[in-house]
């Protein structure tokens, strides 16, 4: 069993290694060292080992949880006491094996592919600071500091996606991310504030014990409900908020497949199933989320069929599988959810180390300048394969199990489940078209413009970058096993257990898992027909579907929308328009008068302090003489 | 009388002769650095070692030994450490009289400890005198007209407090007929409210031990000397003038007006009438003072001022209810903490940008952001925490004392503590935008040695973890004012 | 409370008048021609134990006397703990014998610091 310590070294550890290497090594060891990572690398190692003891403890625990003691963070005797402490039950020991598991693998990539980055320091500092707020927020036990570090991780994915701040393209997309979620977590902001006044408390259990006795009326219950999923909606990219996240991909690939693939974007996600009674108790809310997600998830993956750039391919195809997930907890529960959170994260991590790996050989994301990188990058094949197998739901790898979950528990809902349908051909024919280009055909030249450019031929990448690749690649195929027998679901709290035998082949008896298996085979046919064997050619395709294309490919022109009349005219036409007559008429005038004031007052101040010394004692005097007068009147 | 517990102090002694000796017998003045650091390193260790216990007081009653005074010697060891850091690359500019700078700052960092410590009137005035002659003697040092003048103002003025500071303590001796400060305790409380008031020369001995107390600490209105000695001493002096000496400045008002007048309540309440009246003038002067400087030690000498109006109202919530408040007391405690990493940590980038630039004008500070983004961004964090600012350690500080002061029921004092942050705000800030959005007049780089970044780091970090995690700190101070406890 | 002030007020007054008094006395009887009025230039010199004064009062000297009186100082101190310390000496035993020994030290730090420094070469 393991003991409250441990859990909060969980949380130290990143910590530590976020001071030691901004406060201790940046400033005093040369950009060349790669002891940053080492430190970061090491660190993780034992928050996985610490993490693996966390997830065995707590499946060993009555209830599923182990009860963690609180610490008074702030106490006034007779005051107010803000406590602070964890939560260590089964959501959050997953969440701990899944944040852990990617940042190790990622840090160990991008030892590799940050060599020689100037600012390689910075970069180990922030991914710290990012692991130890990610698993922070996944800690928390009460909303307050859930929000803070919400806020964090969107401080460090802000930080990340700008990292190359040289690029104007980057620092855009760091601003555009920020703000974008900014607009959901007031959402959040109110859900949370909403719920304080209601309840006056913070604690997630509270709130939880009050959500499932009823002591909440449905209406705030719904309302606070719907603010906390509108948090969820902008970090976890749902739509109307996805926009940011095909443009975070400026950042560093190791950053896309850790926070923008992995972890933060499915914070959203994990935000749903940690407030679950609330959802569960208000139909409004949970119908919601199910129809978000759905919506997202077909929405997404359209737009990901024509995208030219592997990572926005990859981009899209997080949105469409985020929506999944929150389709996932709108119609089945937190364990169905989840359990696709945990395959996802893996699979899709490995797809964007693959992406980064072909860049670090080909010096683009360009699809259009890659091509028959199979024959000199083999790894980087057969692992990206893999993956996009898993992720298009092929039995028996990791993504079938969670999708096919998902797509059986929409079966009573006829548009949910046409929606999830043709969501599962949609990923399977993008996944194999990014496939196709990328690594069969011939090699179309490559890029010298970009990061990681090194000359005309292309090569596979050095071990440090396969190696992590190679195991996120065994996980893909392995960790949908877990609920083969139904395990995970009693883990986080439903379902029944079943012999592994049973579960492994009990999909082929029924119908539904047949249909999702043979659309995922056309896609994968369709992209074979058109991108390989080219029998039918994409761009006759492409016109023949003209203006669905220009469609998907302008993005349903969402950006243009945001950018020109959000934007342009409702905010800066109008509202700071407004507001700026009112800071010129009103704000100025009182703050002008207050500040002439001031600085008169600190005039008058200034000519006593005239530096003659006789002044300066006299004032001594006086000061004793007014002291004596306080005294005789006051005292 | 157990000598063992007078090492700490007996060690900075020792180790500031033996800087001196050396001085005269060898060239490399890197040896005396590391022999005054090695002197505070095993003063801090033995001072360490005695925290947690209680031992009586020794040299007949005159120095306690106890929490509270270690508490105060370990924080003062501290910010010497970091001013000699501060010191070292800054030293080169009077390259003749190093053995003297160092040995100086052991000789006043020995007094401070000394008046964290004192319990009778006349060793407080002798631990005074060590501590202001080494100050007078350090803020000279630069030699030129401005540092010599700012030296002269000092001496002078400061032979003016401690004769009023001797007169009160006389005045008091008068009264009770006593020097140490519990026996002083219980003459009064020992004499009936009639008799008290019916001599003045109490209440006028407790306002001169006021203005010489105030004098140290920069209350209004006998701050006079604050500006003009800032502004002309070397900037790590200055450093160590606006932080220790105001922490050891308050140990011995925390100690004083505790030990001695703390009883009866309607005695309190009338020294806390002074303090919340000090408190006042002092943030609304040091506030509106520091808006139009242009030299940012200037400015920092006035928010100095402010500051010290601040730790006032946390004196004002202890006089006006002393038996039942503790948070009032471990709050000045937590608030001196924060303000003495602060503050250094501001002077040490200061010094780090203005060695530099050879200017201390704020204006001459534009762009620094881009020249020196390290330090621009540490000297922005302490400019945050001394608005007091989440998540900075200023804020938490200035949310401890306020609180402390509303449940003393002051809430009007504690209104204008806010309205004053507020203002403070605008001058804070300026040099944070002048930093950061202001076009640099020069791209080249400004790289700062490394002591400087060692010292600069180390009060960051603790302006943060003070910040982020106060309880922690929180409970030492109330750990150390628990001796307050009638 | 007043009634007490009252004795100081009274005797304040009273030193006054006994100043003033002291000052018009040798006003009043030259005035009344008591005294008789034959100035001579020695009467008129400042009592200066018969010798007369040579140039300013303001007049600079060696700056190194400076030194000379601050050492000086320093061992007179000194000295004047060693009387009473010498005298007591059977009484206070060996820890006063280290107390002084400390004292002398930290005076001979001082000394060797003077030293060093060459203020007590003449130049």
């Amino acid at each position: 069993m393991i003991t409250p310590q441990f859990i909060w070294l969980i949380f130290l550890l990143p910590v530590f290694s976020f001071i030691i290497i901004s406060f201790f090594v940046r400033p005093f060891v040369k950009a060349e060292s790669r002891i940053t990572g080492y430190i970061l690398i090491t660190a993780l190692f034992t928050v996985l080992a610490l993490s693996i003891w966390t997830l065995l403890s707590v499946m060993a625990a009555p209830h599923h949880e182990i009860p963690v003691p609180d610490i008074n963070w702030v106490v006034i005797e007779g005051g107010v006491t803000i406590h602070l402490g964890l939560i260590a039950d089964s959501l959050t020991a997953v969440m701990l094996i899944v944040v852990t598991l990617v940042s190790l693998m990622v840090q160990i990539y991008s030892q590799g592919y940050m060599h020689g980055d100037p600012g390689y320091h910075r970069y180990f500092a922030w991914m710290s600071l990012f692991t130890a707020s990610m698993l922070g927020l996944v800690l928390a036990d009460n909303l307050l500091f859930l929000f803070v570090f919400w806020e964090l991780v969107g401080l460090c994915s802000y930080l990340l996606i700008g990292f190359w701040f040289h690029k104007p393209e980057a620092a855009d997309a760091a601003k555009k991310a920020f703000i974008v979620t900014r607009l959901g977590d007031f959402g959040f902001l109110a859900g949370i504030l909403l719920l304080y006044l209601n309840t006056s408390t913070f604690d997630i259990h509270e709130l939880h014990k009050l959500a499932i006795t009823g002591a909440l009326a449905s209406a705030i219950l719904t309302w606070s409900a719907i603010g906390i999923f509108a948090g969820a909606v902008g970090k976890s990219a749902q739509f109307p908020l996805h926009i940011w996240l095909p443009d975070a991909m400026e950042g560093p690939t190791p950053v896309s497949a850790l926070i923008h693939a992995a972890t933060m974007v499915a914070a959203g996600v994990f935000l749903v199933a940690r407030m679950f009674p609330l959802f569960e108790h208000s139909t409004e809310a949970l119908t919601t989320v199910a129809v978000i997600g759905g919506v997202t998830a077909i929405f997404a993956a359209s737009m990901g069929l024509v995208m030219n750039d592997i990572k926005r391919v990859l981009a899209y195809s997080t949105v469409s599988q985020l929506g999944y997930m929150m389709l996932g907890l709108g119609v089945g529960g937190v364990a169905i959810g989840i359990f696709h959170l945990f395959n996802h994260a893996f699979f899709k991590a490995l797809l964007f180390l693959g992406a980064g790996s072909i860049n670090h050989a080909t010096g683009t994301f360009d699809m259009r300048l890659m091509g028959g990188l199979r024959r000199v990058m083999p790894w980087t094949y057969a692992t990206f394969v893999i993956a996009s197998l898993s992720i298009a739901g092929i039995w028996p790898l990791s993504g079938f199990w969670s999708k096919d979950e998902i797509v059986v528990s929409t079966a009573s809902q006829p548009v949910l489940f046409s929606l999830a349908m043709i969501t599962v051909f949609m990923t399977s024919f993008y996944m194999f078209r990014a496939v196709f280009i990328t690594f069969g055909g011939d090699y179309r030249g490559g890029s010298q413009n970009e990061h990681g450019g090194h000359g005309s031929r292309p090569h596979e990448s050095p071990k440090v970058m396969v190696t992590p690749m190679v195991v996120l690649a065994i996980l893909a195929v392995v960790s949908g096993l877990w609920n083969v027998t139904g395990h995970f679901g009693t883990f986080m709290g439903h379902g029944q257990t079943h012999s592994f035998t049973y579960g492994f082949f009990h999909p082929f008896t029924q119908p539904l898992p047949w249909i999702s298996l043979i659309l995922a085979g056309l896609g994968i046919l369709l992209a074979y027909a058109m991108y390989s064997k080219q029998w039918l050619s994409p761009e006759k395709t492409g016109n023949f579907f003209k203006p669905l294309y220009t469609l998907f490919y302008r993005k349903y022109w969402f950006d243009e929308l945001y950018e020109n009349i959000i934007v342009r005219v409702a905010l800066v036409k109008g509202l700071f328009g407004s507001l700026k007559q009112f800071d010129n008429q009103v704000v100025d005038g009182a703050i002008n008068g207050v500040a002439r004031g001031t600085i008169a007052g600190g005039r008058a101040v200034r000519r006593a302090q005239t530096g003659q010394l006789q002044l300066y004692g006299l004032f001594i005097g006086i000061g004793i003489l007014a002291l004596v007068l306080v005294l005789y009147f006051a005292g | 009388m157990n000598l063992a517990l007078f090492i700490p102090e007996l060690t900075l002694a020792v180790f500031a002769l033996l800087v001196i000796l050396l001085d005269l017998f060898t060239e490399q003045k890197r040896l005396l650095v590391q022999v005054s650091v090695s002197g505070l390193v095993i003063s801090a260790g033995v001072t360490l070692a005695m925290w947690g216990e209680s031992f009586p007081a020794i040299f007949n009653n005159m120095l306690a030994v106890d929490n509270f005074a270690l508490f105060f010697k370990l924080l003062l060891l501290g910010v010497a450490f970091l001013v000699i850091l501060a010191s070292i690359s800054y030293t080169q500019k009077f390259a003749r009289f190093q053995g003297e700078y160092y040995a100086l700052v052991l000789l006043s960092t020995l007094g401070m400890m000394l008046m964290a410590a004192t319990t009778d009137l006349i060793a407080i005035y002798i631990a005074l005198e060590l501590t202001s002659l080494s100050l007078y003697a350090l803020v000279g040092f630069l030699k030129d007209s401005k540092s010599t003048e700012s030296s002269l103002k000092y001496l002078l003025l400061g032979a003016i407090a401690s004769v009023v500071l001797l007169y009160g303590m006389a005045l008091i001796f008068g009264f009770t007929g006593q020097t140490q400060l519990g026996e002083i305790a219980r003459v009064i409380q020992a004499m009936s409210p009639q008799t008290i008031l019916s001599f003045p020369a109490l209440t006028l001995g407790l306002v001169m031990l006021i203005t010489g107390f105030g004098f140290k600490i920069a209350a209004v209105p006998f701050q006079m000397w604050v500006p003009d000695v800032y502004e002309g001493a070397p900037t790590p002096i200055t450093a160590y003038l606006s932080v220790a000496s105001k922490a050891a400045g308050f140990a011995l008002i925390l100690r004083v007006f505790f030990s001695a007048f703390g009883l009866p309540e309607w005695l309190s309440l009338n020294w806390g009438i002074i303090f919340a009246f000090l408190a006042v003038i002092g943030m609304t002067l040091g506030n509106i003072a520091a808006i139009p400087q242009t030299n940012i030690k200037r400015m920092l000498g006035y928010s100095s001022i402010a500051q010290a109006g601040y730790l006032l109202v946390g004196m004002a919530a202890m006089g006006f209810s002393p038996v039942v408040d503790i948070l009032g007391r471990s709050s000045i405690i937590f608030f001196l903490t924060s303000y003495a990493l602060t503050n250094m940590g501001a002077f040490i980038a200061i010094i780090a940008i203005s060695n530099k630039l050879d200017s201390d004008l704020i204006d001459d500070y534009t762009g620094i952001g881009k020249r020196a983004p390290l330090v621009a961004l540490a000297l922005t964090l302490c400019l945050v925490s001394l608005i007091g600012m989440p998540p900075a350690a200023g804020f938490m500080a200035k949310f401890y004392i306020f609180s402390a002061a509303v449940r003393s029921n002051l809430l009007w004092l504690v209104i204008i503590a806010v309205i004053n942050s507020v203002i403070s705000a605008y001058y804070y800030l300026r040099v944070v935008n002048v930093m950061w959005l202001g076009k640099a007049a020069s791209e080249e780089k400004i790289s700062s040695p490394g002591t400087l970044r060692l010292g600069l780091v180390l009060s960051c970090l603790g302006v943060l973890l003070l910040g982020i995690i106060p309880g922690f700190a929180m409970l030492l101070a109330e750990f150390a004012a628990r001796i307050f406890v009638f | 409370m007043i009634a007490n002030y009252g004795y100081i007020g009274l005797f304040l007054i009273a030193v006054i008048l006994f100043t003033l008094l002291m000052v018009t006395i040798p006003i009043a009887l030259r005035f009344l021609r008591i005294v008789p009025d034959n100035p001579n230039p020695v009467k008129n010199s400042i009592f200066e134990c018969g010798m007369e004064t040579i140039g300013k009062t303001w007049v600079q000297f060696n700056f190194h006397y400076y030194f000379y009186v601050l050492i000086f100082l320093a061992l007179d101190v000194l000295v004047i703990f060693l009387y009473p310390w010498a005298v007591s000496l059977r009484q206070l035993g060996i820890s006063g014998l280290i107390t002084i020994l400390i004292l002398i030290t930290i005076i001979f730090v001082g000394y060797i610091y003077a030293w060093r420094k060459k203020v007590l070469e003449w130049k």
